[in-house]
């Protein structure tokens, strides 16, 4: 049976005149798992806003959608606000109330379910969940992963027919993340749920879902089964921006482009090397390291805690930073990874040992002298580097810090802009762009004060594939010219792709330093796709453009027609 | 070791308001006293000792303060003690002064262990029930402080990084706090427009909200409750029949050995103990049941 039946559908904003939305087609069948994507801006939250009336934005919309046969607009307001759930982005925003039972209760109440059913109602959801240990708990007190299963669990009580989410997993670590995902995976092949998901992080989700659709700028292009969306979406472009997305499997497979079904998971992957590719080339060769230049940043035996009676974050770290490297610092949520950045940073002091900044103490950096072409950095959220009405009026104020004047300021800003692609953005207020924009436009104004060290607290952290891209192109040309820059990050893959040394953070110190390609293959389970896919053939071998090298000078094996 | 607390939140809320009502409108003595001991005993049973000592310490020398500034200041009275600075000191200015205390931190105990005993989620369910909208504002504003003070703290700490405002200058420090102040406004007024809309998705505004909680009503809450407010009307009936009203000017009124005033004692002491009964009863039902374990 058809649970959503979208018929023509165009919608334009208010005030504006090209639609978002033009002449949508789209059937969601009952139980079936469909995931949207598209680049930010292509209208993947208005279309899903679009299927839920209570949030569906005002402006000019054509055509009709129909939920079970039945006009949306005709549906009655409990089963619209009851039977199709919504779960944003963010998991604070949409916490209504203090306390866990109260919030699980909260679309209950609204619906007017009598007390004694919405007990048992609440009491199940909660153990279907894994609730029920913080069942009491107040909601400021949970985890960015806890607070988004709430979100669902609230959402889930109120027995809906189909769950809509809007990136729910993008503000998520990689494990609450996962652990988000087989959440839902449970949710539609065992209550036969009908989900539709907006995501980036292909990844994991990709090989969960029945069909796929890409969203570009307001039209839907592509609607397929996941292992034959990647061959459509190569036909449309060689270098389509969202072919990043996919996951590596599927990069691989169409990196070297091969017919058919694609492999959607690791171990699909795994499989179509051994059966595709020879291994009689088995490692690609380890690019010599080039010579140490002069060490900028320097940790000797730092130790930190946040109070006398708190146990300690850092606990002896040595760390040594050459000029122009890009060195990548992972590890679990909470390790100290950030901790360790705001050290460095100068945000906070250690109570034993020395941190040296240029060979100079950091506490003889007095005022803002430290953060005058010397260090900046990019906090986790970039909203908090904004206060102003507009991206303009914030990048002036920099003009204060470092005595520019009007004139050196506008160059700068242009010359900044023109490089990050920002240029018509800047006259828009800050809260009103992308996620991924809003990193981009935040680093634009660090780098207003010409810094020569940068630290990057999560800049991966819930930006879109292309956005990822971007970021990662406009780093390396910083790289050369002769900026240090320090990555912290959960993203391995991104970590991989860009770093001259990784390092993980455990337990108060930095474990092992190595280059990526030997931090990686020498990992066993913290390690990337690519990594994990290949390295029953090959070694050294940490992205799929490395795969897909070593595949290509291996070359295909050759089966005799007669085998079978 | 709160088995008080377990009673229905509308029971306990009862209680407080006939002891507090019993402490500060009626001067009598018995009632004084005996509020003064109740509050103490349970405060002593819900604190660690530490705690309590370090109180008792404190009070104790704002309990003087009070009783002495009165016969300073008011020289009302017929039986005069002695004379200070050529003002007469009498035996019931004294005596009032020390009522008076006694009132004072009686009612700051009993307030101090209230504060423990009804938490932010008992407070809603009470004033949920006379205004159900309130219930959720409050719900809602409880927790949108704590999201408001980690975001000043992480706006404040990412601007200094920016070097901006760093000069320890008053008009610096205040320009930097306007610039926050403003920016902050327009951060929750955008984290409410979200926060109204994941409302609405989830139905609010429907007609005939109900108002769920985890509190419900046993046997043993309806009993406390009938019991509580037995003896309330008791104490006040017995004073009001009392012809003989307790005053302490001009001169204290006598309390003869008369079983109506034994009765009106017992009746209070009852009143006032009831939850540290409550509390020691529990102890030693535990202590009972572990030696049987």
């Amino acid at each position: 049976m058809e649970i959503f039946k979208i018929k023509n559908v165009t919608f334009t904003y208010p005030k504006q005149e090209k639609p978002v939305l033009e002449s949508i087609n789209l059937s969601i069948k009952q139980g079936e798992f469909v995931v949207v994507f598209g680049e930010s801006g292509s209208g993947k939250t208005t279309l899903l806003k679009m299927l839920k009336r209570e949030l569906t934005p005002h402006g000019k919309k054509t055509g009709e959608i129909y939920y079970k046969g039945n006009k949306l607009g005709a549906l009655d307001d409990r089963t619209a606000a009851s039977k199709i759930g919504y779960v944003m982005q963010h998991p604070e925003t949409q916490i209504v109330t203090d306390k866990v039972w109260n919030e699980l209760a909260f679309g209950l109440e609204n619906i007017g379910i009598p007390t004694s059913i919405i007990r048992s109602k609440v009491a199940e959801i909660a153990n279907f969940f894994g609730i029920h240990p913080w069942f009491r708990k107040k909601t400021t007190k949970l985890s960015g992963g806890q607070k988004q299963l709430l979100n669902l669990a609230s959402v889930m009580v109120m027995q809906p027919d189909v769950l809509l989410l809007d990136e729910p997993t993008a503000q998520l670590d990689p494990i609450a993340a996962t652990n988000f995902i087989a959440t839902l995976k449970k949710l539609n092949s065992d209550l036969g749920l009908t989900i539709i998901l907006v995501e980036h992080r292909l990844e994991e989700v990709l090989p969960l879902a029945d069909n796929v659709v890409l969203l570009e700028k307001g039209r839907i292009i592509i609607t397929e089964k996941p292992s034959e969306f990647g061959k459509y979406l190569k036909q449309l472009d060689q270098e389509h921006p969202m072919l990043h997305a996919l996951p590596t499997p599927m990069k691989v497979f169409y990196g070297l482009d091969t017919d058919g079904k694609s492999p959607l998971t690791i171990k699909e992957g795994r499989d179509f090397l051994s059966i595709h590719y020879k291994d009689d080339i088995q490692a690609l060769p380890i690019m010599e390291k080039n010579e140490e230049s002069e060490i900028v940043i320097e940790l000797k035996n730092a130790w930190f805690r946040y109070e006398r009676d708190l146990p300690d974050i850092l606990s002896g770290v040595n760390l040594h930073i050459h000029r122009g490297e890009i060195i990548s610092i992972l590890g679990g949520n909470g390790s100290g990874k950030t901790t360790l950045l705001q050290v460095i940073s100068g945000q906070n002091r250690t109570y034993r040992g020395n941190v040296l900044i240029n060979h100079k103490k950091i506490q003889k950096y007095k005022g803002n002298e430290l953060y005058k072409h010397n260090i900046a950095v990019l906090p986790q959220d970039p909203q908090t580097v904004f206060l102003k009405a507009t991206l303009r009026e914030d990048y002036k104020e920099i003009a204060n810090v470092l005595n520019y004047t009007t004139k050196e300021l506008d160059r700068l800003t242009d010359e900044i802009a023109t490089k990050l692609e920002i240029t018509h953005l800047l006259d828009q207020h800050p809260y009103d762009i992308s996620g991924g924009e809003q990193q981009i436009c935040a680093l634009g104004k660090i780098l207003l004060l010409q810094p020569k060290i940068l630290l990057l607290d999560e800049p991966t952290k819930g930006i879109d594939a292309f956005s990822k891209q971007t970021l990662l192109t406009i780093l390396k040309e910083l790289k050369r010219q002769g900026l240090t820059i320090i990555i912290v990050t959960h993203d391995v893959e991104f970590a991989a792709m860009i770093s001259d040394r990784v390092g993980l953070f455990f337990d108060g110190g930095i474990i092992s330093m190595d280059s990526p390609v030997e931090f990686f293959s020498s990992n066993n389970y913290y390690t990337t796709a690519a990594s994990r896919m290949s390295r029953h053939l090959y070694a050294n071998t940490i992205t799929y453009k490395d795969i897909i090298s070593i595949c290509k000078q291996n070359g295909e094996k050759i089966y005799e027609k007669t085998m079978d | 070791m709160k088995s008080f607390a377990s009673f229905h939140p509308i029971v306990i809320f009862v209680y407080y308001v006939a002891v507090i009502i019993l402490t500060m409108f009626m001067m009598h003595p018995f009632i004084l006293g005996l509020s003064l001991f109740g509050s103490l005993v349970l405060f002593a049973l819900m604190n660690p000792i530490r705690v309590f000592w370090r109180d008792i310490c404190f009070y104790a020398l704002f309990f003087l303060l009070i009783a002495i500034t009165n016969p300073i200041f008011v020289h009302k009275g017929e039986t005069i003690l002695f004379f200070l600075n050529d003002n007469p000191v009498t035996l019931e200015a004294i005596i009032y002064g020390f009522a008076v205390a006694t009132m004072l931190v009686a009612v700051i105990f009993w307030s101090k262990s209230y504060n423990d005993i009804i938490t932010s989620d008992k407070f809603i369910y009470l004033f949920g029930k006379i205004v159900p909208k309130l219930s959720l504002i409050i719900s809602i504003a409880l927790r949108f402080i704590p999201l408001f003070k980690e975001q000043i703290k992480k706006v404040n700490q990412t601007q200094k990084t920016l070097g901006l405002y760093t000069s320890k200058s008053i008009s610096d420090r205040v320009l930097s706090g306007i610039r926050l102040f403003n920016s902050l406004i327009t951060w929750a007024l955008e984290n409410s427009i979200q926060q109204a809309d994941a409302m609405k998705a989830q139905g609010y505004g429907l007609k005939g909200r109900t108002n769920f909680s985890l509190f419900y009503w046993y046997v043993r809450d309806i009993i406390m409750l009938t019991f509580i407010l037995l003896i309330f009307g008791s104490i006040m009936f017995l004073y009001v029949k009392d012809s003989n009203h307790f005053t302490y000017y001009p001169i204290i009124t006598k309390i003869p050995l008369s079983i109506q005033n034994i009765c009106q004692f017992v009746l209070i002491l009852i009143l006032m103990i009831l939850p540290s009964l409550i509390e020691v009863k529990e102890i030693i039902q535990w202590k009972y049941l572990k030696s049987k374990m």
